[in-house]
């Protein structure tokens, strides 16, 4: 008996190594992060992949239904008819377009968990870099510098979250339950968002991120730091507002903010307007306007000094992908291209007037027309693009976007000027979803429009006008003389096409919840809740406390 | 390993003389090998009294397996409760047991081929002429025998041994000859012109009149040939055989060729002491499939038919860009997708008769597995042109000993068994992507003909799971009468973490044998009469995969960061240390009997199922988790049902039989639960999810049709419901659907299942007929909405009948969905036994001629409602423009027997 009782013992712990499978295509915990430079490339610059995205809703930009889709389909920039038996998808576009959304809708859902997600491997990065045990001083450093870099990655993720969402959950650590999470008002997120710049800034790599060898391009700087910093101070007016329905808004004069200067290593002490033009005087030491507005598009715009902050394109290297020319352009101009293309979005006729497009022969277009749009007949190779009969040469109209559903009409399938602003690379593969060009997230000649909007904003028109006319003139033979709220959104609007800024922007003018368009009605928003979208509607179930946002 | 398995038989060594010290009584020697006993199932024993209703179904019960291409189509309609659903020829596509046990994976039964456990796939290396037997586990207390692979049922092959005293050489081949003889019916070019006329809307007309549905076509030839050797004594025997497989599929180009071994010896030893079965098995298997289905059939209905069936001047076939859903159906048979199977295993088992009542079995087997998946899309398909391949290898050692003591006491019939298993599943695969091609003419076998190569394109991976099993049984019978059997397995699994990684499945079932009775015997009127009843635990972990246990890192991409290219890791789901498997608790209870001379044979049995702990990806809160699902066990799910056999033989003569069987199944089941707190985090499935969508021009997202629904059914169609047409175009009459709020308007699942095989032999001459039938559930005609939408003109081609329905919305109501009943007759067999003057060589012959897919009988308007109505994925009880063109099968066989 005694010996069957050792034989069932030893077979059963030899079981227990018999029943460990180790994993060889994946690696744990342990040893992911056991040096500095695994801490590199596994904490800090795996986010990176996060920044540009290859699945929908991922990535700030390049995929569908995600941050750029709601920053830029519920405004005049773009927008998606429906073209008969195409387009439809269930009223969504619908929805955005005419800010008739509920808290159900999937690209709120999807948007939240990406850009939390992103957030959540930020607070696991640091803490990774703060368990990793070393009395090397250099590595001490170092490992400052990555924890820096992964705050700063962080606040910017969390601007995203409090610029569309309004209150969100601050979390800032792993291992909290979701029962404890509470939503934080946005003003704190936004103070807070404002100081981990502030705290990240001294450790940042401080040069144009193309400086000669350098490995920083596509990575959080402090002109990227600076750049959110920018936003945030030209729309502290918003953000510091926690009750957007009241329509009674700060005055930015009086918001404070403290600005730590890290080249000379002050805290510039302003208001919101004089913060903006404070921020734009230290990011012109390195980058400045290109020659040509089309520069910063096209393939190899990696050499841009305009482009600061950008997701890197590359298609046999990343997976990010740029899906809109593919999602916009016509069946026939794709197939022209070699594309498979879906023959969606296109620009408002509201927003074709703007550059001047009339259609008529007196018609005097903004030169950055052509960069930014597809419009009348389509050559592609130098070669008309015919339609599916072969005869008749295919032939956009701006101007035919007359109804939100064009189901029937002439131009059903015709109507509207298409994207073309990225170059379209002969070697971009997977159905034109992955060029050469980078997509240009934040670039220097915002900066200039931001400047000239805190100089207008303090009555001092002399560089506001300068600032404008320094971005307009580029492209343009003529300049402003006179500076108002309409042009400077006009402008914006110009300079800005398909960059998925008309969202931010028309808010901050109070004009998204007013008539544009086709949204000739805005009754249901007259209170303007629909300037912060909801927190979506899982989340809402899952936390019983949670108060959702006024007006949903 | 290897010393786990040497401590294994230690331990049933030592356990094994512990009995023997106790014991002396006879019994009858050699019992064991006169009745076979299924070889990975320590169930009955010669005198223990079967406590379950097994289902073995033995050559002479299966349908015409010298021309059944499909392994299972062999036994199909034969077993109540069995579910084969298969595609095109020869593609299995879902086997259920007594429906579905899980939401998430592991519903198709594990399947058991001479003691070689696997999945649906190892059934392809079996020649279903050389099966000797079916055996179908389904009742709880033989499920929980397999413990964490049970839940989903079992069924067990084993394929043909030689006999002593008789060398013999089989040989088997059939022809046949596929004819599709049904297709869409859409407008004709001409129609279609004439339409274009009548609403006035442009069309572009390439002159052509084509049916790119009969062009993809073709008339099939299937062969295949099978030749068997066999010989033996007394104290061994050996059979041999070898076979092949030519298949076509009525779409051109479409089709697949295997080559199937088989070897089986046994030997006696040292005068009965040891008995050796050792065997082999493999084979080859080359398939080219259709790409996308449904994108084919959809562009082979809707493609524009003015379009010539014939490349333009240039060589090539004419594009029509706007129709974006869909492609010139000729160029998407271009597309390559192609796979190369190879498997061989090998077997031995070596039975030790220590004592008359005492017998130690040792049983071992190697598997190995490779696939390679082939694929093209040409230039013309996809810009540039794009290669895959990919290739997995597998090898599986299962080692396993049992020790069994039957032991008889007067009255008293006893029967231990004692059973160990170990098993190591070794995968790799690796994988490689290639874009941008110079030419369309070689394809995967040109890797090099490609220029890019993007990071995600190349893959690979590894896992090694390994799983330990014990179990102990004990049987008691009493007077030959009353039985009983208790069951306790334990399995281990690498599967799962370190709190959860045994799981236990205890079972216990009844048997009474009524006919041994004496008021049953008086009444003269049973030849056999028993009840039985089980319940028991069995489990499911096919639902996860290896290491979701694991919290683990794994390549994210490349950053952009510095001159070099790095690679970075990162964590790519949420992990759940806590998983378990998913239980199923059966109670089952049954009868049969054989009555008037065992000319009618009728059994019934009734089972109830809960399964807890149910695997399912929940929603969880972003923030805390990274990402929004998270596998836990939590749901629950009830599914019952009822099972009626019945087998008679009307007429028996010399001269004349006619055998009638069928059997009838009721099931349904009921999706109990799918949310709580699990750890201090909600979890959320929401109320209703869908499983199915439509797909195709306008209707992109949002456009499920079948859910998921706490409470209900597996599988409903929540639909609106359709009220009334209203005019929405005066001037040419059209109307679109008037359509109020959605409701439950059915399930998709069958609740009834009907099988039925009906033979009459006639002296030399035999006619066999199967048939096999569903009920109760509905099937959404997708096809028909899609294809009746005049708003899909010009672009798609519609329906020949739209014009008359006049609809021209694709709004989704309940107007589409139809009743999905229907009974199919799946083949007639008549085969004649040449009489054969003298029997020097040649001993036996048989011609036969099959007419498979004879009819279908069913009200559902659409091609044929055998679609999906069993497995839980994006085509369940949804037509939806995927359908194959119907075609009938002739085919010729022969039978010779030297």
């Amino acid at each position: 008996m005694v010996i069957i009782c050792i034989i069932i013992s030893t077979t059963l712990s030899s079981c227990e190594s018999y029943l460990t499978d180790k994993p060889k295509s994946q690696i744990t915990s342990d040893e992911a992060f056991n040096s500095i430079e695994k801490l590199k490339k596994n904490a800090l610059l795996t986010i990176y992949n996060y920044i540009g995205g290859h699945e929908e809703g991922q990535g700030l930009q390049g995929t569908d239904r995600g941050v750029y889709d709601l920053n830029s389909f519920t405004t005049d920039e773009q927008i998606i008819p429906i073209r008969g038996i195409d387009w439809y998808d269930g009223g969504l576009w619908r929805r955005l377009f005419f800010h008739d959304w509920n808290a159900g809708e999937a690209p709120f859902k999807n948007t939240w968990n990406y850009l939390y997600k992103v957030v959540i491997l930020c607070n696991e990065g640091i803490e990774h870099i703060d368990a990793y045990k070393t009395t090397d001083d250099h590595e001490l450093l170092t490992l400052t510098t990555y924890k820096a870099e992964l705050r700063a990655v962080r606040a910017m993720f969390y601007f995203y979250l409090m610029d569309l969402f309004g209150r969100v959950p601050l979390i800032t650590a792993t291992g909290m339950k979701s029962s404890e999470m509470t939503l934080c008002e946005r003003s704190d997120l936004f103070y807070w968002i404002y100081n981990e710049f502030n705290d990240s800034l001294p450790y940042l790599f401080s040069e144009w991120s193309q400086f000669p060898n350098s490995e920083y391009y596509g990575r959080m700087t402090v002109s990227v730091a600076y750049f959110v910093m920018m936003k945030m101070a030209l729309n502290a007016e918003i953000y510091t507002d926690d009750d957007w329905t009241d329509q009674v808004y700060p005055d930015g004069k009086e918001i404070q903010l403290k600005t730590y200067n890290s080249y000379e290593n002050y805290f510039i002490e302003a208001n919101a307007w004089q913060t903006v033009r404070a921020i734009q005087n230290i990011i012109k030491s390195f980058y400045k306007l290109s020659d040509n507005y089309s520069d910063n598009f096209d393939v190899g715009n990696e050499a841009s000094r305009e482009n600061i902050f950008v997701v890197p394109m590359d298609p046999q290297l990343y997976l990010n992908k740029y899906n809109y020319f593919k999602r916009s352009a016509h069946y026939c101009h794709g197939a022209a291209m070699g594309v498979g293309s879906e023959n969606g979005p296109c620009a408002t006729v509201s927003t074709v007037k703007a550059f001047g497009y009339t259609n008529h022969e007196t018609q005097i277009l903004d030169n950055r027309f052509n960069t930014n749009f597809y419009y009348d007949n389509v050559i592609v190779n130098s070669q008309f693009v015919y339609e599916d009969d072969g005869k008749t040469p295919l032939c956009y109209h701006p101007l035919a976007v007359t109804d939100f559903d064009l189901s029937g009409e002439e131009y059903e399938k015709t109507a509207g000027a298409r994207i073309a602003k990225y170059t379209i690379d002969a070697v971009a593969r997977n159905d034109e979803r992955r060029g050469n060009n980078d997509i240009v997230l934040f670039r220097y000649a915002d900066v200039l429009l931001m400047y000239a909007e805190a100089s207008y904003r303090l009555g001092d028109m002399q560089n506001a006008l300068g600032a404008l006319n320094a971005v307009y003139n580029r492209s343009n033979y003529q300049k402003y003389d006179t500076i108002d709220d309409d042009i400077l959104l006009c402008e914006r609007l110009k300079e800005l096409m398909w960059e998925g800024w008309r969202r931010n922007d028309l808010i901050r003018f109070r004009k998204f919840h007013k008539p544009y368009d086709l949204k000739t009605d805005s009754d249901h928003e007259e209170d303007a809740h629909t300037t912060v979208f909801p927190i979506p509607a899982d989340m809402i179930v899952m936390h019983p406390d949670w108060k959702q946002n006024p007006g949903y | 390993m290897k010393k786990s398995l040497f401590i294994s038989c230690l331990l049933l060594l030592g356990l094994g003389h512990y009995g023997y010290a106790q014991d002396s009584l006879s019994s009858v020697r050699y019992s064991f090998f006169a009745k076979e006993i299924p070889d990975s199932l320590i169930a009955h024993s010669s005198d223990q009294l079967p406590t379950t209703l097994t289902r073995i179904i033995d050559e002479k019960q299966m349908n015409n397996t010298n021309q059944v291409t499909n392994v299972l189509d062999a036994i199909r309609g034969r077993v109540a409760g069995l579910q084969v659903s298969v595609n095109g020829i020869n593609a299995l596509n879902a086997v259920r047991l007594r429906g579905t046990t899980s939401l998430t994976g592991g519903n198709d039964p594990l399947i058991i081929v001479d003691g070689v456990m696997g999945d649906l796939t190892l059934l392809q290396s079996i020649y279903p002429t050389d099966i000797q037997s079916f055996t179908i586990l389904k009742d709880a207390s033989e499920t929980a025998q397999f413990g964490s692979r049970g839940a989903a049922g079992v069924i067990e092959i084993k394929t043909k041994r030689g006999q002593s005293g008789k060398l013999h050489i089989n040989y088997n081949g059939s022809v046949g000859i596929s004819v599709p003889y049904k297709r869409l019916e859409m407008l004709s070019a001409n129609d279609y012109r004439a339409l274009a006329k009548q609403y006035n809307f442009d069309i572009v007309d390439l002159g052509g009149n084509s049916n790119f549905q009969k062009q993809i076509e073709r008339t099939a030839i299937t062969h295949q040939h099978h030749l068997a050797f066999a010989g033996g004594d007394d104290n061994s025997n050996y059979r041999v055989s070898i076979g092949s497989m030519n298949e076509q599929e009525v779409i051109k180009g479409i089709g697949s060729r295997s080559y199937m071994g088989n070897i089986n010896l046994t030997q006696n030893m040292w005068d009965g002491l040891l008995h050796i079965d050792f065997g082999m098995f493999g084979s080859t298997q080359e398939e080219q499939r259709i790409y996308d289905e449904q994108k084919l059939f959809y562009s082979a209905a809707a493609w524009n038919p003015t379009f010539p069936d014939h490349p333009n001047s240039s060589g090539a076939w004419d594009t029509y860009p706007s129709a974006s859903q869909i492609n010139n159906p000729n160029v998407l048979l271009d597309q390559k997708d192609h796979t190369s199977v190879a498997h061989a295993s090998g077997h031995a088992k070596f039975t030790f008769q220590l004592l008359p009542e005492l017998k130690l079995t040792l049983f071992g087997a190697y598997t190995y597995n490779s696939n390679e998946l082939m694929r093209y899309l040409p230039t013309t398909v996809k810009g540039g042109g794009e290669a895959k391949r990919q290739m997995t290898r597998s090898e599986k050692i299962l080692t396993s000993g049992t020790l069994a003591l039957n032991k008889k006491w007067g009255e008293h019939a006893f029967n231990f068994t004692l059973f160990s298993e170990f098993q190591k599943d070794k995968r790799r695969g690796f994988g490689v992507q290639v874009n941008q091609f110079n030419n369309d003419i070689g394809g995967y076998d040109a890797l090099a003909g490609g220029a890019t190569r993007p990071w995600d394109g190349t893959t690979s991976f590894y896992e090694c799971p390994t799983m330990v099993s014990f179990m102990g049984q004990i049987g008691y019978t009493y007077f030959d009468r009353y039985s009983v059997k208790a069951t306790l397995r334990a399995d281990g699994s690498s599967k799962f973490g370190k709190n959860n990684k045994w799981g236990y499945f205890p079972s216990v079932s009844f048997g009474w044998d009524l006919g041994n009775e004496e008021f049953i015997k008086n009444l003269e009127f049973f030849d056999d009469l028993k009840l039985n009843a089980g319940l028991g635990w069995s489990g499911n972990q096919g639902a996860i995969d290896n290491y979701t246990t694991h919290q683990l890192l794994e390549p994210n991409g490349i950053p952009s960061a510095g001159q070099s290219p790095i690679t970075t890791y990162s964590e790519l789901k949420n992990s759940n240390p806590n998983l378990k498997w998913e239980v199923s608790r059966t109670f089952n209870i049954g009868v049969s009997t054989q009555l008037f001379n065992s000319r009618l044979v009728f059994s019934a049995s009734y089972y109830y199922t809960k399964i807890t702990d149910m695997l399912y990806p929940y929603t969880v809160s972003v923030p805390p988790f990274k990402y929004p699902k998270l596998i836990a066990n939590m749901g629950a799910m009830e599914k019952s049902g009822l099972e009626f056999s019945l087998g008679g033989t009307p007429i028996a003569t010399p001269d004349m039989q006619l055998t009638v069987n069928a059997n009838i199944s009721f099931q349904k089941d009921k999706l109990l639960s799918l949310s709580g707190n699990y750890n201090g985090e909600e979890l959320l499935a929401p109320s209703k999810s869908g499983i199915a969508s439509m797909n195709g021009a306008g209707f992109h997202g949002y456009n499920s049709v079948v859910f998921q629904m706490i409470g209900e059914p597996l599988g409903v169609f929540y639909l609106p419901r359709f009220i009334g047409f209203e005019t929405y175009h005066e001037l040419y009459d059209l109307t679109d659907y008037q359509s109020s709020d959605s409701y439950l308007a059915g399930q998709a699942m069958p609740k009834v299942l009907l099988g039925s095989n009906i033979s009459f032999r006639y002296k030399n001459f035999d006619v066999t007929v199967q048939a096999n039938g569903a009920f109760g559930h509905k099937i959404f005609n997708g096809t028909s909405l899609t294809y009746s939408a005049l708003t899909s003109l010009p672009l798609y081609n519609v329906l020949a009948n739209a014009p008359e329905s006049k609809i021209i919305s694709e709004a989704i109501t309940d107007y589409w969905l139809e009743s999905g009943n229907y009974l199919n007759i799946d083949y007639i067999t008549i085969g004649w036994l040449v009489p054969l003057k003298k029997k020097r060589i040649l001993e036996s012959m048989r011609l036969s001629l099959t007419l498979n897919n004879v009819a279908t009988i069913t009200g559902y308007s659409g091609l044929t409602p055998m679609i999906n109505s069993t497995s839980i994925n994006g085509t369940l009880g949804l037509d939806d423009k995927r359908t194959y063109p119907l075609f009938r099968t002739w085919s010729l066989g022969v039978s010779l027997k030297f």
